[in-house]
């Protein structure tokens, strides 16, 4: 464990080292990190899908139907060999065929109508008493960024003055949402930044 | 020393002032009162609603990078989840995480006394998050039928009596990147399962459009979430100990942005006159 921990305080100051400026260190930290992701990947898809799911069904328990994906994934290897390339096109296109034909019709559904109903479905029971003044308010201002960020992103609008006065409007709201989002990402930065110094200063120097 | 000195910049300075502030709050080991937001009281809400025994399918689906902003937060939901006697599976639909679930998962239960195969099981990484999540809505035990380990899943006592969505009471995806969005594609708009998400920070603007909607049903995020989570279990971990040094760092940061501000109004000002 203090080894481990030893070489977890190298490779930190080494990327931190960065701040300072690029150095031989850092990069050589980069390089680590990079080829440990990597082969921990390659290991990782070899133990936990080649061999359950392929080799261990096809070679040892003898089960046919898994020649089929076996072809499939060596055809989709020839694409490194320009004259056989061609070979891997029919498993390219059953893979995005699939995959589209799956996924298109669950994310429209998840992504727009549901988005698109849960924009305006609250709006049906304003009369029934449940919805607070600001509620109100709070809906009709989303109500308002939904339809003006539309606008925005209709690149085939009129070029009319009062398409583009929404389309302004949009990008109030567009600037509301990035500027949040930017608020967030810095504190994200932070907490990675305060994990590590709590990483040095407790695991490692036992100051904490 | 003078050749360090001789190149150390104004870019430097923000460096150190961040560093110091981020480090001097933690040495001080001060510990901020605060309270838990709505959102955070939902998410604990709907943990600590479900009866003992109920499952809670959890989805490591995060990288290494992000760990740090994780850890606090994954570890104070698993405490929760094992304190009410919840039956625990994990897995990860990112490879990167797949380690990393597992140590913080086995860790918390070996914590909270918990017995691997009866309390929690951990199942390991599945490429393709698609087909993993569509597979689980057919029958989780055909598509693991073997854990992390290697074990045979078909008789360990946790997943007695589990089939699909239909028998776990909640999906929780810890996660700093979309993967909440393929949960909400394939697992609760086709199989209507109950979702929860724990993010970092920066993806909190991205989710809850889904809050509203109602697809996911509460979520978590960031330090400040951690922090927030602890509060309501009332234990001690992560999330508490970096608020301080979150928030002085962030005050350093304005002070930074005013002060370089300043010095450019000033320098302009003096270019005009």
């Amino acid at each position: 464990m203090a080894i481990a921990s030893l070489a977890a305080a190298i490779v930190t100051v080494g990327i931190f080292s960065f701040l300072y400026r690029d150095n031989p260190f850092y990069r050589a930290c980069e390089h680590l990190l990079i080829g440990l992701s990597v082969g921990f990947s390659l290991v990782l898809l070899w133990n936990s899908v080649l061999i359950p799911k392929l080799l261990q069904p096809l070679f040892i328990e003898g089960r046919l139907l898994a020649l089929i994906p076996f072809v499939l994934s060596l055809l989709m290897l020839l694409r490194l060999k320009s004259s056989l390339s061609y070979l891997s096109k029919p498993v390219l296109a059953l893979v995005i065929g699939s995959g589209a034909g799956v996924s298109i019709p669950a994310m429209f559904e998840a992504r727009v109508l549901r988005q698109i109903a849960a924009s305006v479905e609250p709006f049906g029971v304003v009369g029934d008493g449940s919805v607070s003044a600001l509620m109100l308010l709070g809906m009709l201002i989303s109500l308002v960024g939904v339809v003006t960020v539309i606008v925005y992103f209709f690149y085939t609008r009129p070029d009319t003055k009062a398409f583009n006065g929404v389309s302004q409007i949009g990008v109030y709201f567009l600037m509301i949402f990035f500027g949040a989002t930017y608020g967030y990402t810095v504190t994200s930065r932070l907490t990675l930044l305060i994990g590590r110094i709590e990483f040095l200063l407790g695991d490692f120097l036992h100051l904490l | 020393m003078s050749r360090l000195l001789s190149t150390f910049s104004a870019r430097h300075l923000v460096f150190l002032v961040v560093l110091l502030a981020a480090t001097i709050p933690l040495l001080l080991n001060i510990r901020l009162t605060h309270t838990a937001s709505d959102e955070t009281k939902h998410f604990y809400a709907n943990i600590d609603s479900l009866p003992s025994g109920s499952v809670v399918l959890m989805s490591f689906d995060f990288e290494a990078s992000a760990f740090a902003e994780i850890k606090p937060l994954a570890e104070a939901v698993l405490r929760h989840c094992f304190r009410q006697n919840l039956r625990v599976i994990g897995l990860s639909l990112f490879a990167e995480g797949t380690a990393l679930g597992e140590q913080t998962l086995s860790r918390i239960a070996r914590e909270k006394g918990k017995v691997y195969g009866t309390d929690y099981l951990y199942l390991g990484f599945r490429p393709q998050c698609t087909s993993a999540i569509l597979a689980i809505g057919e029958s989780l035990p055909k598509e693991f039928p073997t854990d992390y380990f290697g074990a045979a899943t078909a008789t360990m006592p946790v997943l007695s009596g589990v089939t699909n969505y239909d028998q776990i009471a909640t999906v929780i995806s810890i996660t700093d990147g979309g993967m909440p969005t393929y949960w909400v594609d394939y697992a609760v708009t086709r199989y209507h399962a109950r979702l929860q998400t724990v993010l970092t920070a920066t993806m909190v603007t991205s989710f809850y459009p889904y809050i509203s909607s109602g697809q996911i049903q509460s979520l978590i995020a960031g330090l400040k979430g951690a922090a927030e989570y602890e509060l309501l279990l009332n234990e001690s971990g992560g999330g508490g100990r970096g608020l301080l040094a979150q928030s002085v760092s962030q005050i350093a940061i304005l002070a930074i942005i005013l002060a370089g501000n300043m010095v450019g109004y000033l320098d302009r000002r003096r270019k005009w006159q």
